[in-house]
């Protein structure tokens, strides 16, 4: 089984491919291109340099979300294209799932966190325990204050990974418990972990891999949706 | 804070492409001002200052122009943007801190989400003519 995963949902880019036991090649940037005009070419670069075919590709898989609205697309649409013209099944994963899969093999709490702008995080927490990955928290989106407030019950090491870590990581409250920050080259999402859970995903539920048309991204609505984005009238 | 006075539709892009020499790539510059205040001449001359070729045209419908100078310019009308969900799908957010200088007609309508250190840049109307234009920066 030959998975090529691609995660766009952020700032950073990447590509991988990978087999049951192994990742086979990766690629990523994060210096502020545009998805739309460097995923291809990743994609293309790392199948040239693996020496891999890409109808050698068994299946694909991506990160849906939560994630930028623009990044998502770009991520789903190259996936979708793909895997509809090799006529090849696709698994889509959470971002923050993957994300918590970059520290497998740690021990204690992982809480996965993305920058969702205006002091609001996506976020899910996990527990990592003997190369596992449990997962604790259903995905969301928080004020960050509030995912600090539900942390703090936690007597474990709590391990931020994700764009919105370090952001989480400086926060005033942080102190009230064990808070730890992944290190850099772990942080930002990675399609190699996209790939690694896509894996385990199907070898758990049979039904993980389904067709192209099937996978759409998923957008996590944003606490602040309910607030008043305008300028109050009495204000002007 | 800069406060200028403008005497014309002409004179608005003048001041606006004189302006754009002070512009900085991740700038976001937030305009105020209600229809006709001349916030579209406003980007027309910073565009031109920015090294931008061919026509620059208010995105009613569109929600977002790109322009390439000698930095990415996007131009984003918030007219029809009525909640946090609808500017999450302009993609709004997706074109912060990318090195682009980012305008954005109809701020009054985004300002809770406008990010630190934003431009205020406001258009008033003296008269049919005149405007009086103030540049600050948020806190």
């Amino acid at each position: 089984m030959v998975l090529l995963g691609i995660d766009t949902s952020a700032k950073a880019a990447s590509v991988a491919i990978c087999d049951e036991t192994q990742l086979l090649a990766e690629a990523m940037v994060n210096t502020k291109l545009t998805h739309s005009q460097t995923i291809m070419p990743m994609v293309q670069s790392m199948l040239e340099n693996a020496h891999i075919a890409l109808n050698q590709v068994d299946a694909f898989a991506v990160s849906a979300g939560p994630g930028s609205f623009t990044g998502l697309r770009i991520g789903i649409a190259a996936v979708k294209g793909m895997a509809m013209a090799l006529n090849k099944p696709c698994v889509a994963v959470s971002t923050l799932e993957a994300l918590a899969y970059n520290l497998r093999g740690f021990e204690g709490i992982i809480c996965a966190v993305m920058d969702a702008r205006c002091n609001q995080v996506y976020t899910a927490s996990f527990r990592a325990h003997s190369g596992a990955v449990e997962r604790l928290t259903e995905d969301s989106a928080l004020p960050i204050e509030e995912l600090i407030r539900q942390l703090t019950q936690f007597q474990e090491p709590v391990f931020f990974v994700g764009d919105g870590a370090g952001l989480c990581y400086n926060n005033k409250n942080v102190c009230l418990f064990d808070a730890r920050l992944a290190p850099e080259h772990m942080v930002n999402q990675s399609a190699a972990s996209v790939c690694r859970l896509a894996l385990e995903r199907m070898k758990a539920e049979p039904l993980a891999a389904v067709g192209a048309e099937a996978i759409s991204p998923v957008y996590l609505r944003l606490p602040q949706a309910e607030r008043e984005l305008r300028q109050k009238q009495a204000a002007l | 804070m800069e406060r200028y006075l403008s005497h014309s539709t002409q004179d608005t892009e003048t001041i606006a492409e004189t302006y754009a020499k002070s512009v900085k790539p991740n700038d976001v510059l937030a305009f105020f001002g209600g229809l006709g205040a001349g916030k579209t001449a406003f980007i027309r001359g910073l565009a031109r200052g920015l090294g931008v070729k061919g026509e620059v045209l208010s995105p009613t419908f569109a929600l977002v122009h790109e322009y390439e100078g000698t930095v990415p310019l996007y131009h984003f009308d918030m007219y029809r943007v009525t909640s946090f969900e609808d500017l999450y799908s302009t993609g709004f957010f997706d074109y912060l801190d990318t090195g682009a200088v980012i305008a954005v007609e109809w701020s009054e309508n985004i300002v809770s989400a406008l990010p630190k250190g934003y431009k205020k840049i406001s258009l008033n109307r003296i008269s049919d003519e005149e405007r009086e234009i103030i540049i600050e920066e948020s806190v």
